[in-house]
């Protein structure tokens, strides 16, 4: 019997159980263990091993799903809040970026008629200017920042997590 | 017509909290079985668990349905189990073992007589603490093998190894429980 037999063998009977095997494939693999002890003594410890495996009954207790669930529920009531305020803060950037742009030259011209008109220096007009034009954003930011209160309650469960917490530690 | 590896992946991407309510207690059993396996200590699995479905709500939409779900989900519960056992990188999965816990498995379910009960129940400690002692690489293949009856190329998905390796890991893996398989000592 050569090795390539063997190998083709092994591969049989690991196969065998979980995934469809042609009929031929199926006759040649219990030919070569009708005559080979080596791969018919692995064939039956695979049979044991599965069959030892299966019979361990693993279950996970109702209070370890329900909390899994809080979790998952709270989890994604909080990636749901940060989606949109992503998408509250980027639409402000916009449209920050849009008024700045389009002011720009109205604050610049404005920024030279103040300096002609006071006789001020550029030394402190043009500081200015860029102020006056950065407002929008600054605005914008300290108007985001101010309204940083969670949108959605949590305190429900919040308030659900620490009574499975004590519950689990009673 | 849409199939159930289509309708998960939908709500998923949607972060549905009913979808995710049904999948865990769909897959409750199995994936804690394989966490257990994984780690050895019932307390640690259990974290690892709740761990794993937080990944699957924020990584949902990775799942694009093509694969069978359980393999995917195994995936993401062997990804977080390998995380853990990083952050802990002088302990192994072997010494991970809860020393106080001393039968991490539950019994198994019944038998004809109590003589019959007991024979089993002594075969499947002794089973236990042989499979214990397998490497955690031989151990986890093993599982993935015969108790979750995955396909060979599933776990090579899974655990990202070659289908070869993962023919070497049940080979070594059955060798190395030989000795208890045959009624031999453990």
């Amino acid at each position: 019997m050569t090795a390539r037999e063997h190998e083709r063998a092994l591969d049989l009977i690991m196969r065998r159980g979980t995934e469809e095997i042609a009929a031929p494939e199926s006759a040649w693999l219990n030919s070569h263990l009708s005559e080979c002890s080596e791969c018919a003594n692995f064939a039956a410890d695979c049979d044991s091993t599965g069959r030892l495996l299966r019979a361990v009954a693993v279950t996970a207790s109702p209070s370890l799903v329900q909390a899994t669930q809080t979790r998952v529920r709270a989890r994604a009531a909080e990636l749901q809040e940060r989606q949109s305020r992503t998408v509250l803060i980027a639409i402000s950037f916009c449209i920050g970026a849009m008024s700045s742009t389009m002011s720009a030259w109205l604050w610049w011209r404005f920024g030279g008629w103040v300096a002609q008109r006071l006789a001020l220096p550029a030394s402190i007009v043009e500081p200015g200017v860029f102020v006056a034009w950065m407002l929008p954003a600054v605005a914008i930011a300290v108007a985001m920042l101010a309204s940083s209160h969670p949108v959605i309650d949590r305190s429900l469960t919040m308030n659900i997590l620490r009574e499975h917490q004590e519950g689990g530690r009673q | 017509m849409e199939t159930e590896e289509a309708q998960i992946a939908r709500g998923l991407r949607g972060r549905d909290p009913e979808v995710l309510d049904a999948l865990i207690e769909q897959y409750q059993h199995r994936l804690l079985r394989y966490l257990l396996h994984l780690t050895g200590n019932r307390a640690v699995a259990e974290d690892l668990f709740q761990e794993t479905w937080l990944r699957v709500l924020e990584k949902g939409h990775l799942y694009d349905g093509r694969n069978r779900f359980v393999t995917w989900l195994m995936s993401i519960g062997h990804n977080v189990a390998i995380d853990y056992l990083r952050k802990r990188s002088p302990v192994s999965l072997d010494e991970m073992k809860d020393p106080e816990d001393g039968t991490p498995f539950e019994p198994p379910a019944s038998a004809p007589s109590p003589f019959d009960m007991a024979a089993e129940q002594q075969q499947h400690e002794r089973f236990n603490a042989a499979l214990e002692k397998v490497s955690p690489l031989f151990r986890e293949v093993l599982v993935l093998r015969f108790q979750e009856q995955m396909k060979l190329e599933e776990i090579a998905t899974l655990v990202r190894i070659p289908v070869a390796t993962v023919k070497t890991r049940i080979y070594r893996g059955v060798a190395a429980l030989r000795p208890l398989l045959q009624g031999g000592p453990q």
